[in-house]
């Protein structure tokens, strides 16, 4: 089953929509669903023109289609465990909390705080992903847990802090302090990155490009070739102010 | 004109020497009078407890401290969520609620005043805001000065009348209720990256120490005539072994006040530790409590832990320092420019370990052994030891010796061969809780005039009319209708209107906010004294004009005015 979902051209775009009410599973008994528009209550047919095509049994089968300007909806897919949404632009802030399962596709940009505290399933973003993509809420001891984060623009400013478990992709660059608090999982960050890694105790980060102003507490542990980038990479340990364990490996400058 | 009639209260009033009489309670326009006409609103109590409202004399619910507390901990936002329903906001969390949260629960649990424990004066403005925003209590602030410049300048050149003037003029300017110092001096030398380990240590650059600095604040608030005394949180707490420090500190008070303490003592618990590590930790409550009884000018509250989850805060930031390298958990410390700092760090109190287990213990001692209840009051430096929806439970423990004993039987085992409560016999009766719970802090913090803490003609008419009748409950048998009468009033009534019914909030409330004014002399007043404005203008990022709190900050603020240096 595929519900679109085209947002209707409203008279305030600014104010922003709280849709967490739009993850798959929602959709198996109707399209009745209730959102916030500011502090107001709204249907969904209120905000959207709303097709159905075919039928599901099971949530797994239901993909949301969400079209037009979603750039001010917020914590689209929040808990969502299963099913797929396709998000035709950009997405606004908060999108894939606590996701558990199934994916999400952006082919636009996303908002701050992509797959905030997301702990299973995928998110693959097209564009650009603003700040705290793939992190923490702010004084969570744990970020992300687990699943997948692909973004294969850039990504803003604290990318992966306190990433815990799971995989967080950037082909582009990322912005200040990606992998900050890293507890484990993995980073990979296909351009350059600035003071990476921070404070970090476990997991693994690579980083393709040039580090900007390195943090001073790495300890330089070996030279390794990487296969599976085709590169040669300095691998670090640390972060040694905080006795971490962590691997940061950063490719040699012209090296190939 | 309001009127209302509380009629078959069992009324126990201590201030007024009442225990357990049935009686009607007039009420005229937030006040108690002798008698109404026959148009006044009636409320039956049926005989149930009815108590003068509920006076909190330390907690920490309002401030930059608790806020950063609120930030700190998004999972304890999410625990604890109402919807908005009828009058009462959208409240979230558990140990660090939002201000409506707090409100709503301590006037469910009829309490109708509350002393937030410490404010930092630069920082006096946003306390005001949250006080505005906690609408159904009362609200008095201890400022801080533990670690204030000019006051340790002034009591190194041993002079109290200026000393007194500095808190004076800062009382009045950020509309703070009393003194608090918070581990004197030692804050102050944390900032320098140092720690202070006795009384009689130093604070770098000042060439002062704590014990000073207490001495001289002391006086400094008996020359102000300040409503409450000096509010101590002891140097070195919570470290094995610190119990030292507390009873050379209790030995440094004079009794200089006829009406109430001159030193009073918070969350004693945490400051009554024998041992010399964490490993040999032993309970020293009976010592604290010898020195005390023997004491008194010094009045105490508990600090009692309960075993749970919860948040420490305090303007103690090489305290919370050691907390952190303890538990490796998030943490924050501030440092506020010239007056003091603040730590904060989320802490489980659990039955597994031993330490917390003889924290617990300790506490309920220091109760029990405390002769007078109005020298040991009822309190959990909320939300340190525990937050403040526990007190039910401190109140149960403190009843029945079964309750205690069956607790005892899920504690650690190491527990009983490092404290002696299990030996002590006492049950606390009803008019010793009710001494703990508001009348003995109403004495201790000079708010009788003001009309709090007792039901007599004239008293503003706060009221709490628990479900509890006292001549068919054995709190020591049947603690658990204690527990749970205590948890929620039948009645909580603030200022002669029903607030609070059977934990149903019901109107928007007003509170109000004291704060005291001590007259100062023309000659020693500081904003006069071009020295310390120059120092000042040259070290605080404010401009001392811009410091006072404008009056807009405190909508209901009532001024509690003191003849000073007479």
């Amino acid at each position: 089953m595929r519900v679109i979902l085209e947002s209707k051209v409203r008279k305030k775009p600014t104010i922003p929509i709280e849709a967490e009410s739009i993850i798959p599973r929602n959709f198996l008994k109707g399209t009745d669903l209730m959102v916030y528009e500011g502090n107001k209550e709204r249907t969904l047919s209120e905000l959207f023109w709303i097709f159905v095509e075919g039928t599901a049994v099971s949530p797994e089968n239901i993909e949301v289609v969400l079209k037009g300007d979603a750039s001010r909806i917020k914590r689209v897919g929040e808990y969502m465990d299963t099913g797929s949404i396709l998000i035709t632009g950009d997405i606004g802030m908060h999108c894939g909390n606590f996701m558990s399962g199934g994916t999400i596709e952006i082919l636009g940009n996303a908002d701050a705080w992509l797959g905030r505290e997301m702990r299973g399933g995928m998110i693959l973003c097209r564009g650009n992903a603003g700040h705290y993509c793939a992190t923490g809420y702010r004084g969570e001891k744990k970020g992300m847990q687990g699943g997948k984060v692909e973004v294969l623009g850039n990504a803003g400013d604290f990318c992966a802090e306190y990433l815990a478990g799971g995989e967080v992709h950037v082909h582009g660059s990322t912005g200040d302090f990606p992998g900050v608090e890293m507890r484990g999982g993995r980073l990979t960050i296909g351009r350059d990155a600035t003071r990476p890694c921070a404070n970090m105790k476990d997991g693994t980060c690579v980083v393709l490009g040039n580090v900007h102003e390195m943090i001073p507490t790495f300890e330089k542990i070996d030279r390794r070739v990487l296969p599976e980038w085709k590169i040669i990479a300095d691998v670090y340990k640390g972060d040694v102010a905080n006795r971490g364990k962590g691997t940061l490996m950063v490719k040699i400058p012209g090296a190939a | 004109m309001t009127e209302l009639l509380v009629k078959n209260a069992c009324v126990i009033d201590p201030i007024q020497g009442i225990n357990g009489e049935i009686m009607d309670i007039a009420i005229r326009d937030g006040r108690i009078v002798e008698s109404v006409s026959d148009r006044a609103e009636v409320i039956d109590a049926q005989r149930c407890l009815t108590l003068p409202g509920g006076i909190d004399s330390h907690t920490h619910v309002c401030g930059t401290k608790v806020n950063f507390g609120r930030y700190m901990s998004p999972e304890d936002m999410r625990a604890g969520r109402t919807q908005r329903r009828g009058r009462m906001h959208v409240t979230s969390g558990y140990y660090v609620p939002t201000t409506f949260g707090n409100s709503y629960r301590y006037s469910a649990m009829g309490y109708t005043t509350l002393l937030e424990g410490a404010m930092a004066p630069l920082e006096a403005r946003h306390t005001h805001e949250e006080f505005t925003a906690t609408p159904h209590q009362d609200m008095l602030a201890n400022t801080l000065f533990d670690g204030n410049w000019a006051v340790m300048d002034a009591v190194r050149e041993k002079n109290i009348k200026k000393t007194a003037a500095i808190v004076g003029w800062t009382l009045n300017a950020i509309k703070g209720y009393a003194i608090k110092l918070t581990n004197p001096g030692g804050t102050e030398a944390w900032g320098w990256g140092e720690d202070l380990t006795s009384i009689h240590d130093q604070v770098p650059h000042f060439e002062v120490t704590p014990a000073e600095i207490i001495t001289a604040m002391i006086q400094a608030n008996e020359l102000l005539k300040l409503p409450h005394s000096v509010h101590l949180h002891c140097n070195n707490l919570g470290k094995p072994g610190n119990y030292q420090t507390t009873l050379d500190t209790f030995e440094l008070v004079p009794d200089l006040n006829p009406d109430r303490q001159t030193l009073y003592a918070t969350h004693v618990q945490f400051h009554a530790y024998g041992g010399r590590t964490w490993r040999n930790i032993c309970s020293k409550a009976e010592e604290i409590t010898r020195s005390v009884n023997s004491k008194p000018q010094i009045v105490m509250d508990m600090g009692q832990i309960m075993f749970c989850r919860t948040m420490t805060m305090t303007a103690d930031g090489p305290m919370e320092f050691n907390l952190h390298c303890l538990h490796h958990n998030k943490w924050s410390n501030h440092d506020v420019e010239l007056e003091t700092g603040s730590g904060i760090i989320p802490v489980t109190y659990s039955k597994k370990s031993a330490v917390n287990c003889i924290m617990w213990a300790i506490g309920l001692e220091l109760a029990l052994l405390t002769k007078s209840p109005w020298q040991c009051l009822l309190e959990t430096d909320n939300p340190n030891g525990a937050p403040f929806v526990k007190y039910p439970e401190v109140i149960g423990l403190l009843m029945s010796k079964r309750y205690r004993d069956e607790e005892c039987a899920t504690l650690h085992p190491d527990t009983e061969g490092n404290t002696s409560l299990c030996a002590l016999e006492r049950e606390m009766d009803w008019h010793d809780i009710a001494v703990m719970t508001r009348a003995g802090q109403a004495k201790a913090l000079g708010i009788i005039n003001q009309g709090k803490g007792h039901l007599g003609t004239g008293a503003e008419a706060d009221i709490a009319i628990y479900p509890i009748r006292t001549d068919s409950v054995d709190p020591a048998r049947e603690y658990r209708k204690v527990v749970e009468g205590f948890q929620k009033t039948r009645y909580t009534i603030k200022r002669g209107r029903v607030v609070s019914q059977d934990g149903e909030i019901i109107v928007d409330g007003a509170n109000a906010t004291f704060w005291a004014n001590a007259k100062i002399p023309e000659d020693i007043r500081v904003d006069n004294d071009p020295e310390f404005i120059r120092r000042f203008q040259e070290f605080y990022t404010v401009r001392m004009s811009n410091y006072p709190v404008q009056e807009i900050y405190l909508p209901r603020g009532r001024r509690v005015d003191t003849e000073a240096f007479t």
